[in-house]
């Protein structure tokens, strides 16, 4: 039944592998025909796959897993080349080929003038074939191969422009923060198969309820190492840095790879071994915890950025926060159910944003934007849905999605009034900074003279439509998400009801808009008085809390030092002095050795004769 | 005549023969002085074998002669083509095999 849902992952990988041979071949139209039509066609087979999925009956839906062929076989350890097709893993296909086709179309126009066109196709091709084989996989060991796929794509992408300085080391942090995930997963499965046996999720989860108590020290070590492999890949606390330089990248990546996708891979491992994490309370406390400390530190980091497409970074990392904080409290459906929303007005936020970059031609500075609201209608509008949507206002699915985890971080069971306010806050915080971005960018006067800013084509604005009617009505989607992934979850997440604390997460929302506009539209006085009572806090937040100086200091810098010393004391004078010594102490001896041979012809003779004679004397006489 | 005279005569031959190897310079006079330790060997071999009434012994001694006359043919072939590349006779100075 599902036999052709392999195909969701074939086509991307024969876009990237034919692209990458003969995208330089191939006109600039077909390589962006095949790379869009590659996942496209995705996009088909899992909507295919979906409604398959559906005309079972809901309690069958889970657990169907598609064997292509058995890889390995040693003992009782079976290793098959499978993907597992449950409401989870299709909601994720969905988002995956869904925005990641959205974003294919927009990145026609966006690089249109790029030389290295195929390249950029080809990656982006990859990126979603190695995302569907985290999202597919059956195992955790082709859960690890996605995820390190995912890590090797986003290294690429993020340093496209590979003769800009900046995007390298950007490309380079990123894979080096996903790269200590990986080594957290990787140390997981194996303490998962030590203790089970197999990787197999179906038998670990099936087994796991039995086998431990919870908060067994298994459980925990497993949960935790797991949870250092979604914190990398999700830019959480403390392993976030990542995350905003990534933003030197085109921007299409950062619309696909950084808010609607790979971000999200941390979410979904979560919501995946959900069944283990639930016999893990203290992870999940911890989860939760971090968060909401994630979701409200980066939401004040947003407050103050001044590059647009940092501030959408920063503010990626407080919604996933959000989820986590969702996930932590074991509301998991509404945690995917955010997870989806937010792709669709984050992607759609990103690529505003790139529509005015592009614009710009190239300027990211918020200050040095302004008025474009005349200039670019489509691009103005559609940027106001997401950040509406962004802010939780009423009827945008961000409303629904954030309202209800905001409501389930008091009412949940794991709930509590510490994540409520900070959920609260951060909301506040939210609808504040994509607001100060909307004034600054779209409302007042043009400050950069020089600028020639126009509407986008409509291959660019195309898709931002499609997304903001998506961001704008998403959130009907939620009863079906909820009952839709309630087979996987075991039960259908409650929506809480509270007018009390519904009214104050919603008053927090329009306030953060309103302080905004109150700010950045109406009083520029007040805003500079502001600023200047606010500074060292102010200073704080565009440091992004010095975390990036303190890593320096505490880890990069004593590495380096570490790395400097052992090169000089342990490899040079160590290690290479043995070495060179042992070469040297062998040639001069063979040098005395070598003097014997003289190359007269009559030594040879006399030493010979000597030999024989001395051999004859013994032989005889002893 | 007894063993001890023929044993006596080979041997002093083949000290002849060693001395002449080690003391001169000229390969042609070094040569020669192969030839002597072998036929000293010869010497012993065809007298053994009318001692032992064996024909081995001779058969041996053929051999020997034999594979010497191909050995001088192919040493003064080389002698030569040294002589005409260096224009030098004396073996102490090839020496270009040296450590």
């Amino acid at each position: 039944m599902f036999a052709s849902s392999w195909l969701i992952l074939l086509f991307p990988l024969l876009g990237f592998i034919g692209l990458s041979w003969y995208g330089s071949r191939i006109s600039r139209n077909l390589v962006g025909l095949l790379g869009s039509g590659a996942v496209g066609a995705s996009f088909f087979m899992t909507l295919v796959t979906l409604s398959n999925l559906m005309f079972l009956p809901p309690e069958e839906r889970v657990g169907q897993v598609q064997t292509l062929y058995q890889w390995v076989s040693a003992g009782s350890f079976e290793l098959n080349l499978a993907i597992l097709i449950d409401p989870l893993s299709v909601f994720m296909f969905l988002i995956v080929t869904g925005v990641g086709f959205v974003i294919h179309i927009y990145s026609i126009g966006y690089m249109h003038d790029d030389p290295e066109y195929s390249r950029f196709f080809a990656y982006l091709n990859l990126f979603i074939f190695s995302m569907l084989v985290l999202v597919a996989a059956a195992d955790f060991f082709f859960l690890i191969v996605g995820w390190a796929l995912v890590g090797l794509a986003s290294y690429l992408l993020i340093g496209f422009w590979r003769e800009k300085p900046s995007a390298v080391l950007a490309a380079r942090k990123a894979f080096v923060m996903n790269v200590i995930g990986d080594v957290g997963m990787v140390i997981a499965a194996l303490v998962i198969f030590e203790h089970f046996g197999t990787l197999n999720f179906i038998d670990v989860f099936a087994a796991a309820p039995d086998k431990f108590r919870p908060n067994d020290d298994a459980m925990l070590l497993i949960t935790l190492l797991l949870l250092v492999g979604a914190f990398a890949k999700s830019a959480q606390l403390p392993m976030h840095t990542w995350l905003p330089d990534a933003m030197e990248g085109p921007t299409p990546v950062s619309a696909l790879i950084h808010a609607a996708t790979m971000v999200t891979a941390g979410v979904y491992l979560v919501a995946r071994c959900h069944v283990l994490y639930e016999l893990a309370p203290v992870t999940m406390y911890l989860i939760a915890g971090v968060g909401g400390i994630t979701a409200i530190f980066a939401g004040s980091m947003a407050l103050v950025q001044n590059d647009i497409k940092r501030v959408i970074a920063y503010s990626t990392m407080s919604q996933l926060g959000y989820m986590f904080l969702a996930m932590g409290i074991g509301v998991y459906s509404l945690g995917m159910f955010h997870l989806m929303t937010h792709a669709f007005f984050k992607a759609l936020l990103f690529m505003a944003a790139g529509s005015v970059i592009h614009s710009l031609d190239g300027e990211q500075d918020l200050r040095n934007m302004g008025g474009l609201k005349k200039v670019m209608p489509l691009t103005h509008a559609t940027f106001l849905i997401g950040a509406l949507a962004l802010a939780g206002f009423p009827l945008t699915s961000g409303f629904f999605s954030k309202e209800a985890i905001i409501l389930s971080s008091y009412h949940a069971e794991m709930g509590n009034i510490v994540f409520w306010a900070i959920a609260v806050l951060t909301a506040g915080m939210t609808a504040f900074y994509i607001f100060r971005v909307y004034f600054y960018t779209f409302s007042g006067e043009l400050r950069s003279p020089d600028a020639h800013p126009h509407e986008s084509p409509m291959i660019m604005v195309t898709p931002l439509l499609v997304l903001s009617t998506l961001a704008l009505l998403g959130g009907f989607l939620g009863p079906w998400v909820d009952s839709f992934l309630g087979p996987v979850f075991g039960h259908i997440a409650e929506h809480p009801h509270d007018n009390a604390l519904e009214s104050i997460a919603l008053l927090a929302g329009i306030g953060g808009i309103a302080t905004a506009a109150l700010l950045y539209m109406v009083s520029k006085e007040r805003l500079a008085l502001f600023k200047e009572a606010m500074a060292p806090v102010y200073d704080l937040l565009l440091h992004k809390y010095y975390v990036d100086e303190i890593y320096d200091y505490l880890i990069v810098r004593p590495t380096k030092a570490i790395g400097l010393f052992l090169e000089q004391k342990a490899e040079r004078d160590g290690v290479d002095y043995v070495v060179d010594q042992v070469g040297l102490q062998v040639r001069e001896v063979s040098h005395v050795i070598s003097l014997w041979q003289s190359g007269k012809v009559r030594t040879y003779a006399l030493n010979m004769i000597v030999g024989v004679v001395t051999i004859l004397l013994f032989v005889v006489f002893m | 005549m007894g063993q001890e005279f023929v044993l006596l005569i080979s041997a002093s031959v083949f000290c002849v023969g060693t001395a002449g190897f080690i003391i001169r310079k000229n390969p042609l006079i070094m040569f020669m002085s192969v030839e002597l330790m072998l036929n000293s060997v010869n010497f012993l071999l065809v007298t053994y074998s009318s001692f032992l009434n064996s024909l081995d012994g001779q058969i041996f001694a053929l051999f020997i002669m034999t594979v010497a006359a191909a050995e001088v043919v192919v040493g003064l072939a080389i002698i030569l083509t040294i002589f005409r590349t260096r224009q030098d006779m004396d073996v102490d100075h090839i020496d270009v095999l040296k450590g």
